[in-house]
């Protein structure tokens, strides 16, 4: 096993464990924990893959944005923070069957992929390349997202605007 | 004038049109004469085109006229093309001639409804959904009428929708229609997959190289096509709607539900010969389901009291004539005792409705009698229409029905003839049975009903008169009808068989027709034969007939309600439950937990989430199942 | 090489850029002059369809790209995209009247509506499996939040939620799908993809086949599919009814577009498996559809099981690939009127501050409404397939080319079904004209613009089933001309 390998593993298993954490812990709190958690090995694990520039994103946006404003929002909210939820209903044995056959299948179908490797090598000034990308083949899904975005940031405005009135 | 053949469409389409936008700002006289003159115009324009028709050679006798191009794509032609050859042009004759004769009468039958136009409107679209049905050139088109008509029938069957038994006969002529229609389109869908296309022309050439002779195709097609000729002419085992149809206004029953809708799975099957004559089965199935049906309606029409019930019933087996006639072979035969029966019948029932009109709305035959001298046309003409039905010679359903019985003898079919044969007899006693009830005997008129006893106005009995006319002498004309007809179905001829002859078979049918009216004669004139007793000898098989051998009370219990309780049942269960019902399943595992837990969540998200994520392993497993890598 | 203005050639962007640019401008107007009436957010709105709608029909199909190859401009995207935005400009029609009499005339609406349709109209046109997503993520949120519009509802809200919950849920599994077929095949451009599936051969790959599954999935979702439907009922019915309407159209027509894209352009090697996966979720989604609408007493639950339906009918063509892209475009042209128009019934006939329309409500309409009445059942009868309307030429195409493909039990599975959707749309029929209202229920004058919507989509239900050819022509042309 080479290094890289054995960092890839243990990335990959904070990232599950993570995510494990999120879903079963009963603190709100921690849970949310668990998630910066699961964010960060996956940023991780980007720059074993040498994408640094996607790396860095991540932790920005994810860990420093959204698992920060989800955060506020359980800090803000009263008497959440603290308590134990349950995190389990009635259909959770249903959930989990449902979900291990989910897995199993896609991993039938990952496991038995002959994956194709890369013929080029990965482009080493990343971030111009990837600007690069933006403007030229993938404008459209660029402007398409800043769409996107704006239709969100709109809605999120009728929705709490309406509410206050 | 043939190219100028469909304006007999537009007649009534106008008529339609005016009196649907402006029918009761006309006033209920110039409505029903405007309905009624749009039809008598389509009848004139009729004989003109039959006569054109007459001018040409008789294998020249087939026009097609290409009206207007429908639905054109690549792979996919229908045109609004009419076929004008002797097969459609007798179908357009009766349509139209019978259909007049009752628009005339219902000017009177309806005088005092206050729903005139709207009634009008419907009988002048029923007109032309059937005279599209007649002329269409292509199935697409036949199709179009036959659901044309379809509706016109709901709509007539429910008219007077503030009773509920009439809604609810509208919705079950409905419901039972959409079966027969079902396997007519898949006939047809089926028809376009083996030709390639729907006219009637390129078929009917194309059939006899395209189809194995007595092959699975043919045999299929001919067999949905004929699925939608029972359920529309209401055969064995869907002609449970047409009694209850009933339920209509008395000219609806005379036109829709007696003399021409009916008819349209007779005439379909004869126009579509060239296709059942490569599928003997399907033929032998014609023929047997027409015969069964004939003795079958004949024998619960024998114990019916309802006036219009026993003249329903009497229609399904007369239907079931034409059927063994066609299935046999001997189409002109069933096509000339359709023409004949669409007469009689239509005079019968406008007569039954002459006589409930007169009575202030009494259809029970137990509280009528004696009414011939009161009702003097009325009882003449249904005496006219009671003989020419039962078979007496000279009248025209003597030769008709002769005609038909002969075929079947004929044909090699022996079993089927007498069946045909009994029916004779059986249908001559349960009219006579009417007659005798209705006219005859001693008045058991209800004392207010008989005060205001009066014969109808000139409106309904100048139809009675002309309709018993031609039930009257309709049939000798029976060889030149044939002959007219003959080139659109040559090559089909029943074969000639030996056995007894011609005179023999006359006498025996005529004899059945004798007997019939003489035994019922002896029972309900003379009262030498108590009906009453013999109903208390076999009270069982009194009330087997009586109620139609429960036929219905059968599909109520075994089709009606539980497929309505499956329904009901899909819907309470998977709308809100598949996912609830195998929660509620699990507790049994994790009883304790779950227990607890109930009440904390209401919403149902997270079970729509579930369901989901369900599909979405079954649509990846059978993905990954179906290309063999697991 | 930096990329110039020439090889992104906005010119051929216009559809989209005159739709979206028309959404922004609405925002921005209302920011900086918001007074009174909202209604010219509406003409802005109709304005900026219009334009586009003038671009596809000029600039003509041909098989190229724009944008560097991510934005085609063939007859298949075109086609759709001209579907979608007359969908779009019939909605905005439809909601004006109605907004206002509900009180929540807002400009956002129009915007959004704006929104969400150059989400479609990318989704119809991309040539690259990500801006495929993007374009459903864009219409997704915007319909999301045009649910919530009536904010003070709770059920509007409930449906919102739902709707955004298991949206996103299904977006996991339409981008899980992507990077599956990415996996397979190195690239996201469609072309290319569809190239690289073919070389590879038909052999088995599980990263081709899961990713076929699970884009299917996320597909299905936005369709309704069965087991994917889940939500629709709820939403549809919680949702303003003016947008349950655009709702039920336009996310039809632009995941059919992307999913025909996929089938024709992509999946074409893999035929055989995408069909049978079709062709079951089409029988589930028929027949469940169907089965569940006959127990409905409300006319919008109705018409939202009557969509899940309809969606089922069209995937019945989508099964026959190629041979039924056509067929699926013209039903859709139909659909939309026809759809479009009994949303906009119920709209009009609803009680203020209530969305649902019983069947009680519906008696003696007939009468006291002909106009519109006559409109309904003309809607319904399409619904239905009779003849002489456009439902029946859909149906009749749709079917047609499955038998064509050789898929005929399928195709009497649909007459079947067909037949029994017969049962629920004419009960409609039955009580508007023959049964008496109990209690008449106090109905308001329908505005001038939904009167306009209303003829045009009656005259379009009429038009299109009577003189088909034009359209089917048209439809059978624009297909035939595919990037590929």
């Amino acid at each position: 096993m080479s290094l890289t390998q054995a960092v890839f593993i243990l990335l990959g298993g904070m990232a599950v464990l993570g995510a494990l954490g999120m879903v079963t812990l009963r603190n709100l709190f921690h849970s949310a924990l668990a998630m910066i958690l699961a964010l960060f090995s996956i940023a991780g694990i980007y720059v074993l893959l040498e994408a640094e520039f996607l790396a860095v994103v991540q932790v920005l946006v994810y860990v420093g944005a959204i698992a920060m404003l989800i955060l506020f929002g359980i800090m803000l909210t009263r008497d959440i923070v603290g308590r134990a939820s349950a995190v389990r209903n009635r259909q959770w044995p249903l959930a989990l069957a449902v979900s291990a056959g989910l897995l199993a299948v896609l991993a039938v179908a990952l496991v038995r992929a002959a994956w194709p490797l890369a013929t080029y090598a990965p482009a080493q000034g990343g971030v111009a390349d990837l600007g690069l990308a933006l403007m030229g083949p993938y404008a459209l899904p660029f402007e398409v997202a800043s769409v996107l975005l704006l239709v969100a940031m709109v809605g999120a405005l009728i929705i709490a605007r309406e509410a206050r009135e | 004038m043939l190219q100028y053949a469909w304006l007999v469409l537009v007649f009534p389409l106008a008529g339609v049109l005016i009196n649907a936008f402006f029918g009761y700002r006309l006033g209920r006289r110039a409505c029903g004469a405007l309905a009624t003159v749009a039809v008598a115009l389509s009848f004139l324009w009729g004989v003109g085109i039959l006569a054109g028709l007459l001018n040409l050679p008789a294998e020249a006798r087939e026009v097609h006229l290409a009206l207007w191009d429908w639905i054109v794509a690549a792979d996919l032609h229908v045109g609004l093309s009419l076929l004008v050859d002797p097969l459609s042009v007798v179908m357009l004759l009766v349509v139209t001639g019978v259909g007049a004769l009752i628009h005339l009468y219902s000017n009177g039958y309806m005088r005092e409804d206050p729903d005139y136009a709207r009634f009008f409107t419907y009988l002048n679209l029923f007109i032309v959904g059937m005279l599209l049905l007649v002329l269409a050139d292509n199935f697409l088109l036949l199709y179009l009428g036959w659901e044309a008509v379809g509706l016109c029938s709901y709509l007539l069957i429910g008219f007077w929708y503030q009773k509920k038994s009439a809604a609810d006969a509208g919705k079950k002529a409905f419901i039972v229609n959409r079966v027969g229609d079902f396997g007519f389109a898949l006939g047809i869908m089926l028809i376009f997959a083996t030709f390639g296309t729907l006219g009637f022309r390129e078929v009917f050439e194309r059939a006899p190289v395209t189809l194995q002779a007595g092959g699975a195709v043919a045999t299929a097609i001919t067999l949905l096509l004929f699925t939608g000729a029972i359920g529309k002419s209401a055969q064995i085992p869907l002609y449970v709607w047409l009694p209850d149809a009933m339920e209509g206004p008395t000219p609806v029953s005379a036109l829709i539900h007696a003399a021409t809708m009916v008819t349209a799975g007779v005439y379909m099957v004869a126009r579509t010969h060239v296709l059942f004559a490569l599928a003997p089965v399907s033929s032998a199935v014609v023929a047997a389901i027409g015969t069964l049906t004939a003795i079958y309606a004949a024998t619960i029409a024998l114990v019916q009291t309802d006036i219009k019930r026993v003249l329903a019933y009497s229609t399904i087996s007369q239907l079931g004539y034409m059927f063994l006639a066609v299935g046999v072979g001997a189409y002109a035969a069933g096509i000339f005792h359709l023409t004949t029966h669409a007469f009689f019948k239509a005079l019968l029932f406008l007569g039954a409705g002459s006589v409930i009109h007169a009575l202030g709305g009494e259809q029970d035959m137990r509280r009528m009698g004696g009414l011939f001298s009161k009702l003097r046309v009325t009882g003449i003409t249904f005496v006219v229409a009671w003989l020419a039905i039962s078979g007496i010679p000279p009248l025209s359903g003597f030769f008709s029905k002769d005609e038909i019985l002969a075929a079947a003898y004929h044909s090699g079919n022996v079993p089927l003839w007498l069946i045909g044969l009994i029916t004779a007899g059986l249908t001559a006693f349960y009219m006579s049975r009417a007659v005798f009830l209705t006219f005859f005997g001693d008045s058991r008129v209800s004392h207010e009903a008989a005060h205001h006893l009066h014969e109808s106005p000139p409106t309904m009995t100048v139809p009675l008169a002309v309709l018993a006319v031609l039930a009257a002498i309709a049939g000798l004309g029976a060889s030149a009808f044939n002959g007219f007809l003959e080139p659109v179905f040559e090559g089909a001829h029943a074969a000639e068989a030996g056995g007894l002859p011609e005179a023999a078979l006359i006498a025996l049918s005529v004899l059945a027709a004798v007997v019939g009216i003489a035994l019922a004669w002896l029972m309900y004139q003379r009262r030498a034969i108590a009906p009453e007793r013999i109903g208390a000898r076999v009270p069982s098989l009194h009330r087997l007939l009586y109620n139609a051998y429960y036929v219905d009370y059968g599909y109520q219990r075994l089709v009606v309600r539980p497929l309505h309780a499956l329904a009901q049942w899909l819907a309470r269960s998977f709308d809100l439950g598949v996912i609830d019902g195998i929660v509620n399943g699990v507790p049994a595992l994790v009883s304790g937990m779950s227990r607890r837990l109930r009440g904390w969540q209401s919403g149902y998200v997270r079970r729509y989430a579930l369901s989901l994520v369900f599909g979405v392993v079954i649509v990846t497993t059978v993905a990954l199942v179906m290309v063999r890598t697991i | 090489m930096l990329p110039t203005l020439s090889v992104l050639n906005l010119n051929g962007a216009v559809p989209q850029i005159a739709v979206a640019g028309a959404g922004m401008l609405i925002m921005l107007i209302d920011a900086l002059f918001h007074r009174g009436s909202r209604r010219w957010a509406a003409y802005l709105a109709l304005l900026g369809l219009a334009v586009a709608l003038a671009r596809v029909v000029e600039s003509g199909a041909s098989a190229e790209t724009i944008l560097d190859g991510a934005l085609a401009r063939d007859g298949l995207g075109m086609a759709f995209a001209l579907v979608l935005i007359v969908a779009a400009a019939l909605s905005v029609l439809v909601a004006m009247d109605y907004l206002r009499r509900e009180e929540h005339e807002r400009a956002e609406y129009y915007a959004l509506i704006l929104f969400a349709t150059a989400g479609g109209l990318a989704m119809a046109m991309a040539n690259d499996l990500v801006a495929v997503f993007i374009g459903l993520e864009t219409l997704s949120i915007s319909l999301y939040v045009l649910s919530a519009f009536f904010t003070g509802d709770a059920a509007s809200r409930e449906a919102a939620l739902k709707y955004l919950l298991l949206g996103a849920f299904a977006s996991a599994f339409f981008l899980y799908g992507i990077a599956l077929l990415y996996g397979a095949s190195g690239t996201t451009r469609l072309v290319e993809m569809g190239t690289a599936i073919r070389l590879a051969g038909t052999q088995a790959d599980p990263l081709l086949w899961g990713g076929v599954a699970l884009i299917i999935v996320g597909v299905g979702f936005k369709l309704a599919l069965v087991p994917f439907h889940s939500w629709a009922p709820d939403v549809y019915q919680g949702a303003p009814t003016s947008v349950t309407a655009f709702m039920s159209v336009a996310s039809k027509v632009a995941a059919f577009a992307a999913l025909v894209r996929l089938l024709v352009v992509v999946l074409a090697p893999a035929a055989p498996l995408t069909s049978a996966l079709l062709a079951l979720l089409a029988v589930l989604t028929m027949t469940v559809g169907n089965i569940l609408a006959l127990a409905q007493d409300e006319v919008k639950r109705l018409l939202a099981y009557s969509s899940i339906a309809q969606a089922g009918y069209i995937l019945v063509a989508a099964v026959a690939g190629e041979v039924g892209a056509a067929a699926v475009l013209f039903y859709l042209l139909g659909y939309a009127f026809t759809n479009l128009g009994a949303f906009a019934v119920v709209l009009a006939w609803s009680r203020r501050g209530e969305g649902r329309l019983p069947f009680s409500d519906l008696a003696g309409l007939g009468f006291r409404r002909p106009w519109t009445a006559a409109a309904l059942s003309l809607f319904l009868l399409s619904l239905t397939g009779m003849p002489l309307t456009v439902g029946f030429v859909g149906k009749l195409y749709l079917f047609g080319a499955a038998v064509q493909a050789g898929w005929t039990w399928l195709a009497i599975v649909a007459v079947l079904n067909s037949v029994v959707s017969a049962f629920y749309y004419l009960r409609l029929v039955v009580i508007m004209y023959m049964r008496e209202a109990e209690m008449p229920l106090a109905l308001q004058r329908a505005g001038l613009a939904l009167g306009v919507a209303l003829a045009v989509c009656a005259a379009g239900v009429i038009l299109l089933g009577l003189v088909p050819g034009v359209a089917l022509d048209w439809a059978r042309q624009a297909v035939a001309v595919v990037l590929s």
